[in-house]
C-alpha cells in the first residue's frame, strides 16, 4: 500500500497552482497509481496463496466481460447497488454515515416479501408489485429513521446504531424465514413462497434485465437533480459543511438530517424490494449477498457523487460476477474478490484525493 | 434454575472474553482518538491467524501471538489511512471488516474442519469448589484467565502512567502535545496498532478457546457489539469488562435453553445482544457522550464527506 505513495506525489508540484490541465492529469496519475498498487497487491497475496495471479486475473477479465449473459448479470446487480449506494450519497450530503444500507435493504426485502405472501393472489399482480414495491421503501425508512431518531434524541452517532441496526434485521429476516412465513412446500433451504409471476418486475424486451434498471437510473439522476438543483440539496449541503452556521442561519438542522436519513433508508429499502421482485423472487438466507455493504463502498469510492455511483456500482457488481467465476475456474473462495475490493477501496480512500483537502 | 444461571454466566465470561479484548482495543484507541470500526476485522484476522498457527506448530500459545500480530497488522494499515492520509474513519474502519472477510476466506478455506490444539479448562484449585463464583469464573482455560488482568492493568496504566498520560491528552488535546515534543500521530498510531493487537489476541481466544474451529465469518458481528460497548461503558475498561460479559451472557442464553431441550427460534433470541445495546445507547447515550474524548467527539459529530 505504501508504495503507492511515492508514485504519486512528485506529480504535482507544491509551489506552483497547476493548471487545470495538469490537475486533471495528476488526479488520473493518482488514481492510476492506486489502482495499480491495489492490484498488485492482489496478485501477491494470490501468489502466496498458490494462485498463479496472471491466469486468475484473465480469466476473472475474459470470463465476465466477453459473454452477453454475464454482462446482463453485471447490470442486474448493479441495480440495488445503485438505489443502496444513493442510501449513502444522500446522508453523507448532509454529513451523515449511513453505514446501514445493509440492513435497510434487508427490512426493504422482508416488507416487500411480506405484502407479497398477504396479496398475492388476491389483488392483480401489477398492484401487488406497486405495493410491494413501495412497502420496501417505507420499511427501509423506518429502519434508517430509527438511527436518526437515535441520532437526535440522544446524540449516539449513525455509523454505530445503523451497523448494530443490521444485524437486527438479517435476526428478522432470519425469525421470518425459520418459522412464521416459511413455505411447507418448499425443500432444503428453508424461504418464503416465491412471488407469483405477475407480480415480479418484468424484463426489458429481448433481454434478462428487470425493469429495475430504469428504477436505478431515474432514482440516480433523481438524486443528482435533488442535491445540484433544489434549495433542499443546497440546504443539505450547508448542514453537511457546517451545522452550527446552518442552524445560526435558520435552517431546520434536526429536520433536514431526519430527512436525508429517510430518503437514503427508502432508496435501500427499495434496492431490497427491487432485488427480492426482480431477481430473488422468495426470502431466503443470505439473500442480500453483502449489496447493503458493497453499496456503502461504492459510495465512498466516488466520493458520495451521484452520477459516477453508477460506474462504481457496475464495476463493484463486476467484480462480485467475477469472484463467482472465480470459484468455478480456479477453486478459490468467491469472497476473495472481497480483498480485490478492500484493496482497491483503501487506495482510493487513501491516496486520490485532491492536494487542497490534504492538509 | 440455579444451574441455568450458572451455565448461561459461565457461558458470559467465556463467550464474552474475545468481546471484551476487542473492546478493550478499541477503548485504547479511543481514547487516543481515533474509532476503529476495522475492529470486526481484526477480530476475524485474529481469529484465523491464532488457529492457523496453532494448527501448524500444534502450540496454541504461538496462535495466540499470531493472532495478536495479525490483529495487529490490520490495525497497523487503519492507522497510517487514518493518521498519515488522513482518510475518513468509519469508510476506513468498514474497508478493512471487508478485507479481513475477504483474506480470511482466501487463507482460511485450508482450515475450515481442520483439528488444531486448543485450549481446555483448568480448575483453579479451591476456588473452582467456590459456589456460583466458582463455576462462572474459575473453571474456564487459560486465556480467559489471563484475560482477568487486562482491564485493570490498562485502567491503571492510562491513569498512572506517563505513556497513558500522552495517550489520554492525544485523544483529549492533541494540540499540546508538540509543544512537548510529542508526536501526536505516532501516539494515536502506537493505540491504534496495540488496540488491533488486543483485538486479534480477542479473535484467538474466539478459535482456540471458545469455538475450537475456524469458518468463515465466525465473529459473527462481535467486532462491532465491541464498538458500541465502548461508548456505553463511557470509555472506561472497568465498565467495558462488565458490558462484555453481559453480551456474553446474552449469546450464551440460546444455546443454554437449546441445550435443555427447550424448543425456540434461535434468531430471536441471536437479536437480542444488538436490540439491547440500542435500547441503552438510546438512554444513556447523552450522557454518556459528554464523557467522550474531546478530539473523539470532533470524529463522531463531523461529517463523513471529506
Amino acid at each position: 500500500m505504501t508504495a503507492t505513495a511515492p508514485a504519486a506525489a512528485p506529480v504535482l508540484p507544491e509551489t506552483t497552482a497547476p493548471s487545470r490541465g495538469r490537475a486533471a492529469l495528476s488526479a488520473a496519475g493518482r488514481w492510476a497509481a492506486a489502482l495499480l498498487g491495489a492490484l498488485v497487491l492482489f496478485c501477491l497475496l494470490l501468489a502466496a496463496k498458490g494462485a498463479d495471479p496472471l491466469a486468475v486475473l484473465s480469466g476473472m477479465v475474459t470470463s465476465t466481460l466477453t459473454s452477453p449473459p454475464t454482462l446482463e448479470q453485471i447490470a442486474i446487480k448493479a441495480v440495488p447497488l445503485v438505489l443502496a449506494a444513493l442510501a449513502v450519497v444522500i446522508p453523507a450530503r448532509a454529513g451523515l454515515t449511513n453505514v446501514g444500507g445493509e440492513g435497510q435493504v434487508v427490512i426493504g426485502a422482508v416488507a416487500a416479501a411480506g405484502i407479497g405472501l398477504a396479496l398475492d393472489p388476491r389483488l392483480a399482480g401489477s398492484l401487488v408489485l406497486v405495493l410491494l414495491l413501495a412497502g420496501g421503501a417505507l420499511a427501509g425508512a423506518a429502519w434508517a429513521g430509527l438511527a436518526a431518531a437515535l441520532r437526535l434524541t440522544a446524540g449516539v452517532n449513525e455509523a454505530v446504531t445503523t451497523l448494530l441496526l443490521n444485524y437486527i434485521a438479517l435476526d428478522v429476516l432470519l425469525y421470518l424465514i425459520y418459522e412464521p412465513w416459511k413455505d411447507p412446500a418448499g425443500s432444503g433451504q428453508p424461504a418464503t413462497r416465491p412471488l407469483e409471476v405477475a407480480a415480479r418486475l418484468p424484463l426489458l424486451a429481448g433481454t434478462a434485465v428487470h425493469v429495475g434498471v430504469i428504477v436505478a437510473l431515474l432514482a440516480a439522476a433523481g438524486t443528482w437533480f435533488a442535491l445540484r438543483r433544489t434549495a433542499f440539496g443546497f440546504r443539505l449541503g450547508v448542514v453537511g459543511g457546517n451545522p452550527e452556521a446552518a442552524g445560526r442561519a435558520g435552517l431546520p438542522v434536526r429536520r433536514l438530517l431526519l430527512t436525508a436519513m429517510l430518503v437514503g433508508g427508502a432508496l435501500a429499502g427499495l434496492a431490497g424490494a427491487v432485488h427480492l421482485a426482480g431477481v430473488e423472487f422468495k426470502l431466503r438466507p443470505g439473500l442480500t449477498t453483502n449489496i447493503g455493504y458493497l453499496a456503502f463502498l461504492a459510495s465512498w469510492l466516488v466520493r458520495h457523487r451521484p452520477l459516477p455511483v453508477i460506474g462504481a456500482a457496475l464495476l463493484l457488481a463486476g467484480v462480485t460476477i467475477a469472484g463467482d467465476s472465480l470459484q468455478l475456474d480456479s477453486g478459490l473462495p468467491a469472497a476473495t474478490v472481497h480483498v480485490l475490493t478492500g484493496l482497491v477501496l483503501l487506495a482510493v480512500l487513501g491516496w486520490t484525493r485532491r492536494k487542497g483537502s490534504d492538509r | 434454575m440455579s444451574d441455568l444461571i450458572t451455565d448461561v454466566l459461565s457461558g458470559g465470561v467465556r463467550g464474552g472474553t474475545a468481546i471484551m479484548l476487542a473492546a478493550l482495543g478499541e477503548t485504547l484507541a479511543e481514547r487516543a482518538g481515533v474509532v476503529n470500526l476495522g475492529t470486526e476485522g481484526c477480530l476475524l484476522v485474529g481469529a484465523l491467524a491464532g488457529y492457523a498457527v496453532a494448527a501448524e506448530t500444534g502450540n496454541p500459545w504461538a496462535g495466540l501471538v499470531a493472532g495478536a500480530l495479525a490483529g495487529a497488522g490490520l490495525a497497523l494499515l487503519h492507522a497510517a489511512l487514518v493518521i498519515w492520509r488522513r482518510a475518513d474513519q468509519f469508510a476506513t474502519g468498514l474497508t478493512l471488516m471487508f478485507l479481513g472477510l475477504g483474506l480470511t476466506s482466501l487463507f482460511g478455506a485450508a482450515y475450515v474442519g481442520k483439528a488444531a490444539p486448543g485450549f481446555a479448562p483448568v480448575e483453579v484449585p479451591l476456588l473452582a469448589d467456590l459456589p456460583l463464583l466458582g463455576p462462572v469464573l474459575f473453571q474456564h482455560d487459560p486465556v480467559t484467565y489471563a484475560s482477568y488482568l487486562v482491564a485493570p492493568l490498562m485502567w491503571w496504566w492510562l491513569r498512572r502512567t506517563r505513556s497513558g498520560l500522552l495517550v489520554r491528552t492525544a485523544g483529549e488535546r492533541a494540540d499540546v502535545l508538540p509543544l512537548y515534543g510529542y508526536r501526536a500521530g505516532l501516539i494515536r498510531g502506537s493505540a491504534v496498532v496495540a488496540g488491533g493487537a488486543l483485538a486479534g489476541l480477542g479473535g484467538a481466544q474466539l478459535s482456540t478457546a471458545y469455538a475450537h474451529a475456524w469458518f468463515e465469518g465466525m465473529t459473527a458481528g462481535r467486532g462491532f457489539i465491541a464498538v458500541a460497548l465502548v461508548i456505553f461503558a463511557a470509555w472506561r475498561p472497568l465498565r467495558v469488562v462488565a458490558g462484555a460479559y453481559l453480551f456474553g451472557a446474552m449469546l450464551a442464553v440460546a444455546p443454554v435453553l437449546q441445550a435443555r431441550g427447550h424448543a425456540l427460534n434461535q434468531f430471536a433470541l441471536d437479536a437480542l445482544p444488538f436490540v439491547i445495546t440500542l435500547l441503552i445507547l438510546a438512554v444513556i447515550g447523552r450522557r454518556t457522550l459528554r464523557a467522550a474524548p474531546q478530539e473523539l467527539r470532533r470524529v463522531f459529530e463531523s461529517s463523513s464527506t471529506s
